[in-house]
């Protein structure tokens, strides 16, 4: 099974690779997206004089971490499970020997290994423009990997939840900004999440979305450590599974439909 | 035990009749009305191993209804269906890794790779041992011709090309079930016959049951040995391709060159057992039933007026049966 989704993901990265200069191109969007960030956040430090718990420094590694993960965290293959619903490609893929479920998580496999590409590629050449910070610690870093593992999962689930909304409705487009800006506000992405008020960082550290950047850039930076580390691997393990219960009744709801009312 | 057994099975479509707009929108949410539509009618039939069969009838007969259910994709609203012991739409991926499914134009090809790539995954997906998948790549690309195709991307490939390797796809894992739904569709004179030649090969090597569905009888003529006909959800024949022919295909056409003719033969021979269709100077096109005369005596019948200079005698072919069952003007 693995070998399958392996295979599964290097195709998916083959089929992005297919079109040579598309590695740059990305890259280079995300630079764009960097010094946007980075200007606009200067700019309000001179305005104010400081923001909560970030010094100067460490807002420009903050957000050079964030375009770098951007790839991993809300990229993914939402447009290719509403293409399949859209197209009718379903039936072919339901007939495939492993399931339609783990057929798509290699696809996502491979989403983010081109992902993460783009993010090696980006975070190379944003360490030549700027002083970006390192981990702090060896241990700093393996926190940060593992919860970056930990959200591909979550992340995924979420993406079957949307994309299998398909078949009740025609708006997955809609539904697909609705989890970009959900994830965007809820994850430290648009700023963070110590500069929200207490509420809101309330409802943030319940949802899973958090994960996606605020915590493991705060734990690359030596701002979250030891045990707490752990306390939230446990709570991306509870969501983890709570996810894949849910996209599991998304999805075999949809399947049902499909298999009473025709493709 | 036959190898598919299909014991009367229905399949009501429900489609929701929604009425346009927001205020239909509204009124649906209340009170929903659903229109029904009986795809498939008491059907009932036994595939045993090995059997090559055509599955005919018109558009929107329920062929691809039928087949959808054998694979598993459509739930049938009553009935049963065992294919190789196993329930498709109560097992699916079980179910599909003992067939092999074409539907059309939906390809199983990744629309950017090579389509080496894509015989890889099915490799993976399916477990092919490897030296199984090295010795059926190497039949199949003889067969079909693939080897300058296997390293082109598939979005690269003209239709008949794509097709070819989406046959061969669904061959590799040695399936003991394949259903093809218009496999020929759009495909030139060539590619057909290379295909159909592909599909009895290896179907005498390997014993492969295939169900073909298809509006070329040319494939039926060429790949089949059993015909079910259905139409309008029933089945109105199932039994040997060639029984059928005998049994319905009982007109002849004949077409004459004559000379020197005497008469308007239309009218003398209105009380004969054959029927003039086109009548010229020097031609005469007619039809008959075999059953009731034969070729000697419309022969002699027809000397009475003219002299025969040559002709031309035609059995019915498939099509020819066919469109007479779908006017209506034969009743099986
Ligand atoms: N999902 C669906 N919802 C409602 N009606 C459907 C659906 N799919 C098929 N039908 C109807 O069921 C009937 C049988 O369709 P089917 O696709 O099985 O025909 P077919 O024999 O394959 O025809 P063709 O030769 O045109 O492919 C048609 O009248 C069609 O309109
Ligand atoms: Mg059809």
């Amino acid at each position: 099974m693995l070998g399958t989704l392996l295979k599964i993901g290097k195709m998916g990265i083959k089929e992005y690779l297919q079109y040579k200069s598309v590695l740059f191109l990305f890259t280079l969007n995300r630079i764009v997206e960097v010094v946007v960030y980075i200007f606009v956040w200067y700019a309000i430090y001179n305005q104010t004089g400081q923001i909560e718990g970030f010094a100067i420094s460490e807002i420009a590694t903050y957000y050079i971490l964030v375009v770098t993960l951007v790839p991993m965290s809300l990229w993914g293959i939402n447009e290719d499970i509403a293409y399949s619903i859209r197209k009718g490609y379903i039936s072919r893929e339901l007939l495939n020997p492993i399931s339609y479920f783990t057929y798509y998580f290699g696809k996502n496999l491979g989403e983010m290994g081109f992902g993460l590409l783009t993010a090696i590629c980006t975070f190379i050449v944003c360490n030549i423009f700027w002083t970006v910070l390192m981990p702090v610690n060896i241990w700093a870093f393996i926190g940060f990997i593992c919860i970056l593992l930990l959200n591909i999962p979550i992340s995924y689930f979420l993406q079957m939840i949307v994309g299998t909304c398909g078949f009740y409705t025609n708006a997955t487009w809609g539904m697909q900004i609705l989890r970009k800006s959900i994830i965007s506000i809820f994850s430290g992405l648009i700023a963070p999440l110590t500069m929200f008020p207490l509420t809101f960082q309330k409802i943030a550290n319940i949802l899973p979305f958090k994960e996606f950047f605020y915590t493991p850039i705060n734990i690359y930076l030596g701002k979250i450590q030891g045990v707490e580390i752990l306390l939230i691997i446990v709570k991306q393990l509870i969501w983890v599974l709570i996810m894949y219960v849910l996209a599991k009744v998304f999805f075999n709801k949809a399947v049902k439909k499909i298999t009473i009312n025709g493709g | 035990m036959s190898i598919i057994e299909v014991k009367d099975l229905e399949k009501v479509y429900k489609t929701s009749d929604k009425e346009s707009g927001i205020i239909g929108y509204v009124k649906h949410l209340f009170h929903p009305k659903y229109k029904e539509f009986k795809a498939v009618k008491k059907v009932n039939f036994n595939i045993e191993e090995g059997e090559l069969v055509g599955y005919i009838g018109e558009n929107g007969a329920g062929k691809s209804t039928t087949i959808k259910i054998l694979t598993g994709l459509l739930t049938p609203t009553s009935g049963k269906v065992i294919v190789n012991g196993k329930v498709p739409y109560e097992n699916r991926i079980e179910n599909n890794k003992q067939i092999g499914a074409v539907f059309g134009q939906k390809t199983q090809l990744w629309w950017d790779l090579p389509v080496i790539e894509s015989f890889r995954l099915i490799k993976k997906m399916y477990k092919i041992p490897e030296n199984e998948y090295r010795k059926n790549l190497k039949k199949f690309s003889n067969l079909l011709e693939l080897d300058e195709l296997l390293n082109k991307p598939v979005k690269n490939l003209s239709l008949g090309q794509k097709m070819r390797c989406e046959i061969a796809a669904t061959f590799l894992h040695n399936p003991k079930i394949v259903y093809l739904d218009e496999p020929t569709i759009g495909l030139d004179v060539l590619v057909k016959e290379r295909i159909r030649k592909f599909i009895k090969d290896i179907n005498k090597e390997k014993n492969t049951t295939v169900i073909l569905t298809t509006h070329d009888l040319k494939d039926i003529e060429e790949v089949c040995d059993r015909i079910i006909l259905i139409d309008k959800g029933s089945i109105i024949y199932d039994g040997e391709k060639q029984a059928f022919k005998d049994t319905y295909g009982k007109q002849v056409l004949a077409q004459i060159r004559i000379k020197n003719k005497n008469t308007l033969i239309t009218n003398e021979t209105i009380e004969d057992e054959f029927e003039v269709i086109e009548e010229t100077e020097d031609f005469l096109k007619i039809k008959f039933n075999h059953d009731k005369t034969t070729i000697m005596n419309v022969v002699n019948r027809i000397s009475n007026f003219c002299e025969i200079l040559d002709m031309h005698v035609q059995e019915q072919g498939l099509e020819e049966i066919l469109k007479e069952i779908y006017r209506g003007e034969v009743v099986c």
